[in-house]
């Protein structure tokens, strides 16, 4: 049992909605039924008289506030010294709406029936726009502008990365070269705890108090200082379980701030939680790329280069956390690989739909889904083994550190021995006579591969800082600002401090972003950070609790700190029987070390193996085994570390298999705003998976550990694609995009039995 | 949800009379589709009239080969019930697929035959089996009951008391199910009966069918191939974001196949 399982099992977890105010009100938004449009009056007066409604806002109070500039971070020049084009974003939607699902005005009420009641009878009048979802269809000539004046062309950054010249050069003299346009789709996040917000403000101090769903208060509070200028030091969090993020939970969205101009001018404080399909159209999206990729190989086939051009869709305003998109997306270009010249290109393009923004790896599934389709489509073409072709081009172990050609530095990763774990976990060489037994019972068995490396662990944030509290029991409290949602925090910060002190796990007790300790620095939940780093901080400050009592211990026993030896909660010093517990130094008062550092990136790398069988008949996929080796560094807690694998496992073959945002490409609708039409991965997708671990140090953090949240879904991503095409290729099938539904692979073999044979 | 009136009633006629004396109230049994329609606000009826508990709705019986359940029994009741497992296994075995253990313990037969969703499963096996329809009003033949898309013959204030299955030689269902919601993408239900074989197709078209061709050719062999010179016309399956026309019609040949081997096997 971890060590937050029983409350959270048992219905002990204080989620956001669990939250009330005294007095509170309940909020309700009026969103757009529409993909774009001018708004041409909003009509509240029915609204206004209704029962119960103490207050409505629309974009005009959102302008007035002066709540109109989203923070964004895409703050990297472009090509030739472009800057990133940043549309403003009312908090309410003025003027315009331009995507289904924006809000447009708020409405608060003594109930929530009476809030959903009054929104109804909000008029609203439109004068339609065309709409484009497309990304692509976004950026072409005569497409409808979202932005006019602001974003022309609906293109909010051009940017590269890498050397265009070297890798023309390379292409020219290539031997082979393998292309590839691929998609990753745009997919819904889907936290199981929908969103939900509450908000008091103080006119004693004008400060503002939230519960609200987060990854960490530290970010949340910077955004929303940016969008509202409200100072940072007046923006408070009480917070404690969230259920599920995957950055999705990481931005500061327009409808907080909304509520804090509902809050502050009602002087009530107010309740908002969203429905699971108001998430759909209002939580941000994740992924939604576009890539046209080429690897270029000498006769060896040893990779010389790779091109990529990318479009990136960032929906109708750009998220606080969009440059993942692109900066991870450049940092592990190169895979796994030794691949001398690179060069990609991103376009940036904005299209009425809900925003996109970061989502469980943040570009990194995305890169490693286009490098690894890649190289198993090279594969394929030269009839080469997928796993020999991996390591002929694998980066060496001794030319580690390895600076890669877009300037990032890889820690340490032994590729040869991992893949050789990984071929015998999976008995890679067995697979012809599976695939055999297979195709007697009319199944269609595909083997896919992948080798994966991503930065994880670093953050915006300067530094993290971590407190300890010893008390006079010899309980230390733990407080960090980063936040656990779902990521067992409780169990791993404790082990590591546990372990520093020579404590039992018992006298440890992690708080995270407790109200009396939103001064710390530090870095919130996300991009696989946390262990990295607050938790090689949570080392440190153990260490120098020890030195700290040491040198109280010293003078109590009356000899210098340096005689002073500690050991499991114990002071004591050579030629004295007197002890010190390390509870007696707290007999006057509680003890507290803060400790600090700043640690990342680190390089986590993994093989996964995928075998899956295909029904011709109805196309249904199954996934028949799953094998993983994964390098995460020093291991805290095992079972931790396989939850966050079988979870990002199951979110990348998810996306795989069936999760899709689908909107109407005419009326700009989404079409899959609920589970009946949006297709959520079950447990039984996943039945099992073969996980061992080939742990290397890292040498960045003092702990020796990696980012481990999000290799999962990078690694299965794309080796669950590569089984399923594998699966098609005897077939003739090269290439499908996801979502690899039933239909989708049924009408892939019906074509290619008419098409071939 | 919009406010409306709430009302157990106690008994069948109490229930007739509520609807009878109010056009826009609605029957409320499991709620497993009428409940998240008014979540959503696309239903603003004046009453729920909940028939649920009714203990003239209940049961599972079996005689004179006829299977008989009352409409409130519970999908999870049919699945696990041991006069069904005997009497038509299948039925058992068809209400075991039906949503989630949660739908399972709220919805009720009689809702879901009264609803007709064009992709349950429920319709297959009654028209499949050749069902009769009993309501508080009369009884009606399965072919006559399903007209549609959520279009039935039932009558304004008509109320479903209880289906009666023909015990049949042997019966078979194979379902595929939606990837996303779990409803049928195409779910075929034969049946060797009495008056021959039937054929009834769920998930597929507008409303639940019987695929006559598909009879007419296990007719002559009952066997699984018999059904590949079937006629079935693409044009008149369901296309959406999902599923092709093309590829709805293969299924439902696939899961007649299917269905059809499981009836010439064992069981």
């Amino acid at each position: 049992m971890r060590v937050e399982d029983a409350r959270l099992v048992t219905g002990g977890g204080k989620f956001a909605a669990d939250w009330n105010f005294p007095g509170q009100l309940h909020a309700q938004f009026v969103r757009s039924d529409r993909a774009h449009a001018e708004i041409v009056s909003v009509n509240a007066e029915a609204a206004r008289k209704h029962p119960g409604v103490k207050g409505i806002f629309t974009g005009a109070d959102a302008v007035r506030a002066g709540y109109t500039k989203a923070p964004h971070s895409l703050a990297f020049p472009g090509i030739n010294g472009m800057q990133t084009r940043a549309p403003e974003r009312p908090v309410l939607a003025h003027g315009k709406v331009r995507f289904v699902g924006e809000a447009l005005a708020l409405v608060v009420a003594e109930s929530a029936a009476a809030a959903v009641d009054a929104a109804e009878l909000i008029e609203v009048e439109y004068r339609d726009l065309p709409a484009v979802v497309s990304p692509e269809g976004a950026l072409e000539n005569g497409a409808p502008q979202l932005h006019e004046g602001v974003v022309p062309g609906n293109l909010a950054l051009e940017t590269e990365a890498g050397d265009a010249a070297a890798v023309d050069t390379a292409f020219a003299n290539a031997a082979h070269i393998t292309r590839l346009k691929l998609e990753v789709t745009r997919v819904a996040p889907n936290p199981m705890e929908p969103r939900a917000c509450l908000v008091k403000h103080d006119p004693a101090d004008g400060s503002y108090l939230f519960h609200v769903c987060t990854q960490g208060i530290t970010t949340l509070r910077k955004q929303l200082s940016v969008y509202t200028a409200v100072p940072e030091d007046r923006i408070r969090f009480e917070v404690r379980d969230v259920g599920g993020g995957f950055g999705q939970r990481t931005p500061a969205y327009p409808e907080y701030c909304a509520l804090m101009i509902a809050a502050k001018e009602t002087a009530r404080p107010v309740r908002w939680v969203s429905t699971r399909s108001e998430g759909f159209v209002s939580d941000t999206h994740g992924r939604g790329n576009i890539i046209d990729g080429a690897l270029a190989l000498d006769r060896d086939a040893r990779f010389l280069a790779m091109r990529l051009d990318w479009v990136n869709d960032m929906g109708a305003y750009l998220s606080p956390a969009s440059p993942g998109h692109i900066r991870n997306t450049t940092i592990c270009m190169t895979g796994v690989y030794r691949i001398p010249a690179l060069y990609a290109h991103y376009r940036v393009s904005l299209t009425n739909t809900t925003p996109v923004s970061s989502y469980r790896g943040a570009g990194r599934p995305d890169i490693a889904y286009v490098v690894e389709r890649l190289v198993s489509q090279v594969a394929a073409e030269l009839d080469i083994d997928a796993a020999e072709l991996r390591r002929r081009n694998f980066i060496p172990p001794e030319a580690f550190p390895y600076k890669t050609p877009t300037g990032s530095t890889y820690e340490y990763a032994d590729l040869p021995g991992l893949l050789d774990k990984a071929l015998r976990l999976a008995d890679w060489k067995g697979f012809s006579k599976r695939r055999a037994r297979s195709k007697k019972l009319g199944k269609l068995r595909g083997l896919g591969i992948s080798t994966v490396i991503e930065n994880t662990g670093a953050g915006q944030a300067p530094k993290d800082e971590v407190e300890l509290e010893l008390d006079a029991r010899g309980t230390v409290i733990v407080d960090t600002v980063s936040k656990s949602q779902g990521h067992s925090h409780e169990t791993t910060l404790a082990m590591i401090v546990s372990d520093a002190l020579g404590l039992p796990l018992e006298r440890i007790e992690v708080r995270q972003c407790a109200p009396e300790k939103q001064h710390l620095v530090g870095g919130h939940t996300g991009g696989s950070r946390t262990t990295v780093g607050a938790g090689s901080v949570c080392h440190l400050a153990g260490l120098k609790l020890i030195e700290h009592g040491r040198s109280l211990a010293a003078l109590d026993l009356g000899v210098e700190p340096s005689q002073v030896e500690y050991a499991a909660g114990v002071f004591h010093t050579e030629g004295s029987q007197r002890k010190i517990r390390l509870g007696d130094l707290a007999k006057n008062g509680a003890v507290s070390v803060v400790a600090e550092g700043k640690f990342g990136s680190t390089f986590p790398n993994g093989c996964h193996i995928v075998e899956v069988e295909i029904d011709p008949e109805t196309g249904a996929a199954e996934i028949a085994t799953y094998s993983t080796v994964d390098d995460c560094g020093k291991v805290i807690n095992h079972t931790v570390v396989e939850g966050q694998l079988h979870g990002g496992i199951a979110q990348g073959a998810g996306q795989v298999f069936g999760e899709h945002i689908v909107y109407d490409r005419d009326t700009g609708q989404m079409l899959t705003g609920s589970f009946m039409d949006y297709c959520m991965p079950r447990a039984g997708m996943l039945r099992g998976v073969n996980t061992e671990e080939h742990p290397t140090a890292s040498k960045v953090s003092p702990l020796g550990v990696k980012g481990v949240g999000e290799s999962g879904c990078t690694a299965s991503l794309p080796a669950v694609a590569n089984a399923v095409v594998d699966a098609l290729r005897p077939l003739g099938v090269g290439h499908l995009d996801m979502p690899m539904t039933p239909a989708k692979l049924w009408h892939a073999v019906r074509a290619a039995r008419k098409g071939g044979n | 949800m919009y406010a409306l009136n709430y009302v157990k009633v106690k008994s069948l006629t109490e229930a007739a009379k509520m609807l009878a004396s109010n056009p826009e109230a609605k029957l409320l049994a499991g709620g497993m589709t009428l409940v998240p329609t008014l979540k959503q606000r696309l239903a603003q009826p004046s009453h729920l009239v909940d028939i649920g508990g009714l203990p003239e709705l209940r049961g599972i019986t079996a005689k004179a080969g006829a299977l008989t359940i009352g409409a409130a029994t519970k999908h999870h009741e049919v699945a696990t019930s041991a006069v069904v497992k005997k009497a038509i296994p299948t039925l058992a075995y068809l209400a075991g697929l039906i949503g989630d253990p949660q739908v399972r313990n709220m919805g009720t037969i009689g809702g879901s035959v009264a609803n007709n969703d064009p992709a349950s499963d429920y319709p297959a096996a009654v028209l499949g089996l050749g069902a009769t329809v009993v309501t508080n009003k009369r009884e009606i033949a399965a072919d006559d009951y399903f007209q549609g898309l959520f279009t039935t013959a039932l009558e304004e204030g008509e109320i479903i008391t209880r289906i009666v299955f023909p015990v049949p030689k042997r019966a078979a269902y194979a379902k595929f199910a939606h990837p996303a919601s779990g409803y049928a993408m195409a779910g075929v239900f034969a049946a060797q009966t009495a008056s021959g074989t039937r054929v009834a197709v769920t998930g597929a078209g507008p409303g639940v069918f019987r695929w006559k061709a598909a009879e007419a050719a296990l007719g002559k062999s009952l066997k699984a191939a018999a059904i590949d010179g079937a006629r079935l016309d693409a044009g008149e399956m369901n296309e959406d974001i999902h599923a092709t026309r093309e590829y709805r019609a293969n299924l439902v040949r696939v899961m007649a196949k299917r269905a059809v081997a499981k009836l010439s096997g064992k069981k």
